[in-house]
C-alpha cells in the first residue's frame, strides 16, 4: 500500500530523489551531540504553543469584562479545557528556555562565525519575538498578575526624554493598562507575531540547509581552518545520515520535552500560577509583591539596582544590540572556544550573573 | 577593539545621565488623611494617643474603613476635618453606639433591636452596646470566642451565653472546615470567588442572626445554614476529584512520553 | 531483528495511545455544550408580582430577584452584592436595594447609589412569553 502511494509521488515530485538528498543521504557532522537537537525542540515547542493557542482561542474572548471569566470557564467548565490551558501556558516557560538553552549551545560552539551571521542575526530576533509572545501572551487573562505585570513592563520606556511617553502611551493604548491594550495585546500576540515568527523560522531553517550544519569545533578534524572566499555548502561525508541517525536523536529529545512538560502539569500545575494569577484584574489594587516572570527577572532586577533608570534601560538596550550583533563584534575565526579563555570567561561570567541576578529577583 | 567603543559609550551615559532623578519603582506610600496627621502625631494629648494605634490593628483598617467612614468629616481637608458641615458626628453617646455602627452594618442592628440587650440598653441606658464586646478602634474579625465568660457574666450568670456558644459550635466549626477546604483549592490553583461570596453571606447571616440572642431562633436557623454549608462541601469534594482526574491523565500522558523517548532511543542502539 | 520488530511494534502502540490520549479531549472539547452548561432559565407567573412588589427567585443556582417596577417593567437582578457577596434586600418604600452587611445600596437597576459596593448587580435577561416570565 505505501509502496503504492510512493510509486505515484515519485512519478510527480521524484520522491526518491528528494529522500534521498534530504534524509538518507544527507550528513550531519560526525561529533553532532545532543545540543543540535534544541532547535528542533524549539520548533516542536511553537508549533504545540500555535495548536493550543488555537484550540483556547475558540473559548477565549478578548474583552475586559469577559476575558478572566472565559479563561476560568475553560479551566473549568470546558471538557479538557484545563488540558490545553495548562500545557500553553507550560509550554510557553519550556519554550522559553529551550530556545535560551539552543542560543548557549550555539554560542558556546561558534557556530554564529562567518559564513553563518545571518543565522545568528535571526536566531536573535527569533529569541526577541518568542519573549514578546510571552510579555502580550501574559496580559490576556485579565488576572492581577497580567494587568500589573504588563504596567510596570510598559512603563519601562518612560526612562526615555521625550520619546519615552510616547512609546508607553502607544503601547498601552493609553495612559494607562486598559481595555485598549488588551486589544492591541491580542491581535500582536495571535496574529503579527506568528506571522513574523513564521516568517523568521523560515529564513532560518533555509540559511541552516542551505550552508549546513556546522562541525562541533572540538574534534581534530575541525582544526582545518578553511578561508570563507565563495560560497559552498559544508558537507560532512565522514558524518552520520540525518535519517535515521540524527532524526532518532531528534525524537527521543523531543519525547522528553513533552514528558518534561506533562511532569508539570501532573505535580507542579500551579508552578507558574501564584495567587494573583487566580484574581481578576483590579485597576485600584496594586497587590504587595508582584514580579516578572522568571525569564525577566534578570533584567527587573538589574533595573532596580542601577540607581538612574535611564542609565539602567539604556545599557539593557545596549546590551541587546550586542547580542544581536554579536557575529560583528566577535569576528575572530577560531571556533574553539576552550582556545579561548577570554571569551570563555566573558561567557561563564555572563551567565552566573544572569542566573545571579535571576534568583536574587525572585527572593528579593 | 569594538569592546573599548561600547565601553566608552556606556561611561558617557553615566556622566550625562548621573545627575538626572531616579525614575524608580519604590512603591507608592500609604496616603494619610487629616484626621491622622493631628491625631497620629506628637501634638495629640495622651488619651487620644492610642486610638491610630489601636485602629492600625484592626479588621476596619485592613478592609480601608477609616475615621471619616464611621465618625464622619472631611478627611482631605484639616480646616473641615472635624465640621459638622461635613457631617462630622464625634464621639457617640453610650446609648447611641448600635446606632452610630449601625450606619453600615444594619442587618445586625436590627436584630440587636429587636434582642434583649438592645431593649436593656434602650429602657435603662445600662447593658451591652457594640463597643462592650467588640472594642472601638481596635475591632478584630468576630469570632465565637468573643463569647467568654468574663464578658458575659458581667450583668447576669453565664450560663445563658454558654447554651449560645453551644447552639453557635458545630456551625461555626462547620464553616471553619468549609473555609479551609476552600482554601486548600485555592492553593491548587480552582478560582473560588464564587464559593467564598456564598460562604461569606452564609457566615454573615449567621453572624448576624447571634445579636439577637436567642437560642432557640439560632437552633431553628442552624439546620438551614448547616444544609447550605453542605451543598458547598459537596461542590468542593468533587471538585478535589476533578484534580485528582486532571493530576492522573496528565501522568498518564507524561508516561507515554517516557515510553516512547525509551523506545526511540532503544530503537536507535540496534 | 526480532528486537527491532518487538520495539518497531511497542512504538506503534504507544504511538497510537499517545495519539487517542489528544484525541479524545480534543473531540470532547470541541462538542457543542449541553443544554446544561448553557444555563437554564426560571419561569415565573405574571399574575405573581403586581406593580411594585418582587419575587425571591433563583437562576443558575443564584439567589436572585425579579421586580416589577413602576413604568420600566420587570427586572431580575441577583441578590449577590458585588461588594463581599451578601444577599441584598428590596426596599420597597425607599426604590432601592439594600445589602444589610454593609449598607452597600443599589437602584432599581442594579447600579451602585452609595456603599463599598465595586460594581453594578448582575442583570439577567427578561422575556415576557404571554402569561410566563422567562429570565436567564
Amino acid at each position: 500500500m505505501t509502496g503504492k502511494i510512493k510509486n505515484w509521488l515519485e512519478i510527480r515530485i521524484g520522491l526518491d530523489e528528494l529522500i534521498r538528498t534530504q534524509l538518507t543521504q544527507y550528513m550531519v557532522p560526525r561529533g553532532i551531540n545532543i545540543f543540535y537537537t534544541l532547535g528542533i525542540v524549539a520548533l516542536a515547542a511553537f508549533i504545540s504553543q500555535v495548536v493550543t493557542g488555537f484550540f483556547l482561542l475558540i473559548y477565549y474572548i478578548p474583552d475586559t469584562e469577559h476575558a478572566f471569566g472565559s479563561v476560568q470557564d475553560i479551566m473549568s467548565e470546558v471538557p479538557f479545557g484545563w488540558l490545553f490551558r495548562l500545557m500553553h501556558a507550560v509550554g510557553s516557560n519550556l519554550m522559553v528556555a529551550v530556545v535560551m538553552l539552543h542560543m548557549l549551545s550555539v554560542f558556546f560552539m561558534g557556530s554564529y562565525k562567518k559564513p553563518r551571521e545571518m543565522t545568528w542575526i535571526s536566531g536573535a530576533f527569533m529569541l526577541l519575538m518568542t519573549l514578546t509572545f510571552c510579555l502580550s501572551g501574559y496580559l490576556l487573562p485579565w488576572s492581577q498578575l497580567s494587568y500589573w505585570a504588563t504596567t510596570i513592563v510598559t512603563s519601562i520606556p518612560t526612562a526615555f526624554p521625550y520619546a519615552g511617553e510616547f512609546i508607553t502611551r502607544m503601547m498601552r493604548g493609553g495612559e494607562t493598562v486598559s481595555g485598549i491594550t488588551l486589544n492591541r495585546f491580542f491581535a500582536l500576540h495571535v496574529t503579527l507575531l506568528p506571522m513574523l515568527l513564521i516568517l523568521f523560522i523560515g529564513i532560518h531553517l533555509f540559511l541552516v540547509r542551505r550552508i549546513g550544519i556546522s562541525a562541533p569545533p572540538f574534534d581534530k578534524v575541525a582544526e582545518k581552518k578553511k578561508l570563507w572566499i565563495a560560497f559552498r555548502h559544508e558537507d560532512h561525508p565522514d558524518g552520520h545520515a540525518f535519517y535515521p541517525y540524527f532524526v532518532q536523536k531528534e525524537m527521543y529529545v523531543l519525547m522528553a520535552y513533552f514528558a518534561l512538560m506533562f511532569f508539570i502539569i501532573s505535580f507542579l500545575p500551579t508552578l507558574f500560577f501564584p495567587e494573583d494569577a487566580n484574581t481578576p484584574a483590579d485597576q485600584f489594587k496594586t497587590p504587595a509583591h508582584i514580579k516578572p516572570e522568571w525569564y525577566f527577572l534578570a533584567a527587573y532586577q538589574m533595573l532596580k539596582l542601577i540607581p538612574n533608570k535611564l542609565l539602567g534601560v539604556s545599557i539593557q538596550v545596549a546590551l541587546t544590540v550586542v547580542f544581536v550583533l554579536w557575529p560583528f563584534f566577535d569576528t575572530k575565526e577560531e571556533e574553539n572556544i576552550l582556545k579561548r579563555p577570554l571569551l570563555l570567561f566573558v561567557f561563564v561570567l555572563s551567565l552566573i550573573t544572569w542566573v545571579g541576578l535571576t534568583i536574587w529577583g525572585q527572593y528579593s | 577593539m569594538r569592546y573599548l567603543l561600547w565601553l566608552l559609550i556606556i561611561s558617557l551615559m553615566v556622566f550625562i545621565c548621573a545627575p538626572l532623578p531616579s525614575l524608580g519603582l519604590e512603591d507608592t506610600a500609604a496616603r494619610s488623611t487629616a484626621c491622622l496627621d493631628c491625631h497620629d502625631s506628637e501634638m495629640m494629648e495622651p488619651a487620644f494617643r492610642d486610638i491610630p494605634a489601636d485602629w492600625k490593628k484592626s479588621w476596619h483598617f485592613q478592609n480601608n474603613v477609616s475615621c471619616h467612614d464611621c465618625h464622619g468629616g472631611d478627611p482631605t481637608d484639616a480646616a473641615m476635618a472635624m465640621s459638622p458641615e461635613r457631617g462630622f458626628a464625634g464621639k457617640p453617646e453610650y446609648s447611641g453606639v448600635p446606632e452610630f455602627c449601625g450606619k453600615c452594618h444594619i442587618g445586625i442592628l436590627k436584630n440587636y433591636l429587636e434582642s434583649g440587650h438592645g431593649k436593656a440598653l434602650k429602657a435603662s441606658q445600662s447593658g451591652p452596646n457594640c463597643v462592650t464586646c467588640h472594642g472601638s478602634h481596635g475591632i478584630q474579625k468576630a469570632n465565637i470566642n468573643i463569647i467568654d465568660e468574663k464578658r458575659c457574666s458581667q450583668c447576669h450568670t453565664y450560663e445563658r451565653a454558654k447554651a449560645m456558644k453551644q447552639a453557635l459550635f458545630a456551625t461555626e466549626k462547620k464553616i471553619r472546615d468549609v473555609r479551609d477546604s476552600l482554601r486548600e483549592l485555592k492553593a491548587a490553583g480552582v478560582f473560588t470567588e464564587e464559593e467564598e461570596k456564598t460562604i461569606f453571606n452564609t457566615e454573615a447571616e449567621f453572624r448576624t442572626l447571634f445579636h439577637s440572642v436567642d437560642v432557640s431562633l439560632i437552633k431553628d436557623r442552624s439546620d438551614g445554614f448547616v444544609k447550605k454549608l453542605e451543598q458547598i462541601e459537596a461542590r468542593e469534594k468533587s471538585v478535589f476529584r476533578e484534580l485528582e482526574f486532571r493530576k492522573n491523565f496528565s501522568a498518564f500522558l507524561m508516561l507515554v512520553f517516557i515510553g516512547l523517548g525509551a523506545v526511540i532511543f532503544l530503537l536507535s542502539k540496534t | 531483528m526480532n528486537r527491532r520488530k518487538f520495539l518497531k511494534s511497542v512504538l506503534f502502540f504507544l504511538g497510537s495511545t499517545a495519539l487517542v490520549s489528544f484525541v479524545y479531549p480534543l473531540v470532547r472539547f470541541l462538542e457543542p455544550p449541553g443544554s446544561g452548561a448553557q444555563g437554564g432559565k426560571t419561569i415565573v407567573k405574571r399574575a405573581e408580582i403586581p406593580v411594585g412588589a418582587s419575587k425571591d427567585i433563583v437562576v443558575n443556582n443564584t439567589p436572585a430577584i425579579i421586580i416589577n417596577v413602576p413604568d420600566k417593567g420587570f427586572i431580575a437582578l441577583s441578590k449577590v452584592c458585588t461588594h463581599l457577596g451578601c444577599l441584598v434586600e428590596y426596599d420597597k418604600p425607599g426604590k432601592r436595594l439594600l445589602c444589610p452587611c454593609h449598607a452597600g445600596t443599589f437602584s432599581l437597576t442594579g447600579n451602585v447609589l452609595s456603599g463599598p459596593p465595586p460594581k453594578p448587580l448582575q442583570k439577567y435577561s427578561v422575556k415576557v412569553e404571554g402569561e410566563d416570565i422567562v429570565i436567564g
